[in-house]
């Protein structure tokens, strides 16, 4: 079992930040595997980190069976980048851009190249400086899939893009998987979570869970549990109810371990209960519930 | 294309919510017995969704009886089987005992969950003779 991208202990420290804290996680092969977390939370460093953009301060990452210190042409020709950050020459036609890049891709296809620009209607007579945000995006990501990537790696692909393109280019890279695999930064949680089969979500350079998207929406409920009269929180509450309020006869909070016994588990801590509601969770609730917890459980210390 | 529609809601597993949407079309005569099934590509494709994921709708719906993959051919739709004792109890004495609870919760009359499941039943019957 090899995976195409994995980190242990990856750390990495400039002079004034520390970006990453032992990071470790493992793509599996085939995956769409989001990394998530707020601005400046290390998701860039660990893409270039990743691609020896970076050198780790410590610990390893392995990108296609390499150590990423040691990442060379054999192994870049087999990885598609794009990256929000990336400098494209604008004075090139987006059809002079496309044909340099093909040269140091010897996997390059001529056909995949056409399907993608009939696909994006790329305009390939005008230059790239020209070109929205969105055509500029799209000539990079032709130019990263022509030549058949192994690992696709995408750094807020979609960001300021609209609906339309955003789906076309989500429509591409799925296409592509499971033979590749493809690993994304993004701080849109409501943009990923139908097509990354996993989600990571990385938080001050610290990774706070890594795992199967269908895993993480199935075992997040909030919880509302009412009772016949207001009564105060009970101490010694499971570990995995995050964030317990009380606001009159009503006590929530968040399970991150709901399961088919949870309604038992529930009952018998508040016997009185009147109603229990469990509401499904968005990403995006799942992630603030995550920070709120982490934030008081920093203050308590 | 594929034969059913389907707006996928945040916080549910995507197969959960992808079968269950294929399931309603079988039941409703958009997909018929012997109808093909969308593959695993078309599905992703369509609804942009992980291949993976696709992949798990079609096993699980093949392992519920509701769809065979034929070698060659692709994946068609299969006639339902029949309910086993089991399923039988478990909808009609849990699942119908969870619905009157919550009904009568909220306060609805017997005569508002009637017409409610009938408005229900027949929104099913009523897709299929549109189609016909």
């Amino acid at each position: 079992m090899t995976s195409p991208l994995c980190a242990i202990e990856l750390t990495k420290t400039f002079p004034r930040v520390d970006a990453l804290h032992g990071l470790s996680l493992e793509v599996p092969e085939g995956a769409v595997f989001a990394l998530v977390g707020p601005n400046g939370a290390g998701k860039t460093t660990a893409i270039k980190t990743f691609l020896n953009l970076y050198k780790p301060t410590s610990g390893n990452a392995e990108v296609l069976g390499v150590n990423s210190r040691c990442l060379g042409p054999a192994q870049l020709a087999q990885i598609g980048y794009v990256s929000e950050n990336q400098r494209l020459p604008g004075w090139m036609t987006a059809g002079y851009f496309l044909n340099y890049c093909k040269e140091f891709y010897p996997a390059w296809s001529a056909d995949d190249l056409a399907s993608l620009v009939h696909l994006y209607e790329l305009p390939l007579d005008r230059k790239l400086g020209q070109l929205s945000r969105g055509m500029r995006v799209k000539a990079q990501l032709a130019s990263s899939l022509a030549y058949r990537p192994k690992l696709i790696v995408l750094d807020e692909p979609f960001s300021g893009l609209d609906v339309l393109v955003r789906d076309q280019l989500i429509e591409s890279v799925l296409e592509r998987t499971p033979e590749a695999t493809v690993f994304l930064a993004s701080h849109d949680l409501a943009e990923i979570e139908s097509f990354a089969s996993h989600v990571a979500y990385l938080n001050d350079g610290r990774l706070a869970f890594a795992e199967e998207t269908a895993s993480l929406t199935a075992r997040f409920r909030q919880i509302e549990v009412t009772l016949d009269s207001p009564a105060a929180l009970p101490a010694d509450l499971p570990s995995t109810w995050l964030n317990p309020e009380v606001s009159g006869v009503v006590i929530g909070f968040t399970d991150s371990g709901y399961s088919d016994r949870s309604q038992a588990e529930i009952r018998s801590r508040f016997p009185g209960a009147r109603e229990i509601a469990a509401h499904t969770m968005p990403l995006r609730s799942i992630v603030l519930a995550l920070e709120k917890s982490a934030k008081s459980s920093r203050g308590a210390r | 294309m594929i034969p059913f529609q389907l707006n996928l809601q945040s916080g549910v597993p995507v197969h959960e919510q992808v079968a269950f949407a294929a399931k309603k079309a079988m039941i409703s005569g958009q997909l018929r017995p012997g109808d093909p099934f969308p593959s695993v590509r078309a599905l992703s494709k369509a609804m942009k969704i992980h291949p993976n994921t696709a992949h798990k709708v079609i096993a699980q719906l093949t392992a519920e009886g509701l769809l065979e993959v034929r070698p060659g051919i692709g994946t068609v739709v299969l006639a339902p089987p029949p309910a086993t004792g089991a399923e039988r109890a478990r909808l009609l004495g849990h699942e119908v005992e969870q619905l009157t609870v919550e009904a009568r919760k909220l306060g609805l009359s017997l005569g508002d969950l009637h017409a409610a499941i009938d408005d229900q039943w027949r929104r099913l019957d009523g897709h299929e003779e549109e189609l016909q």
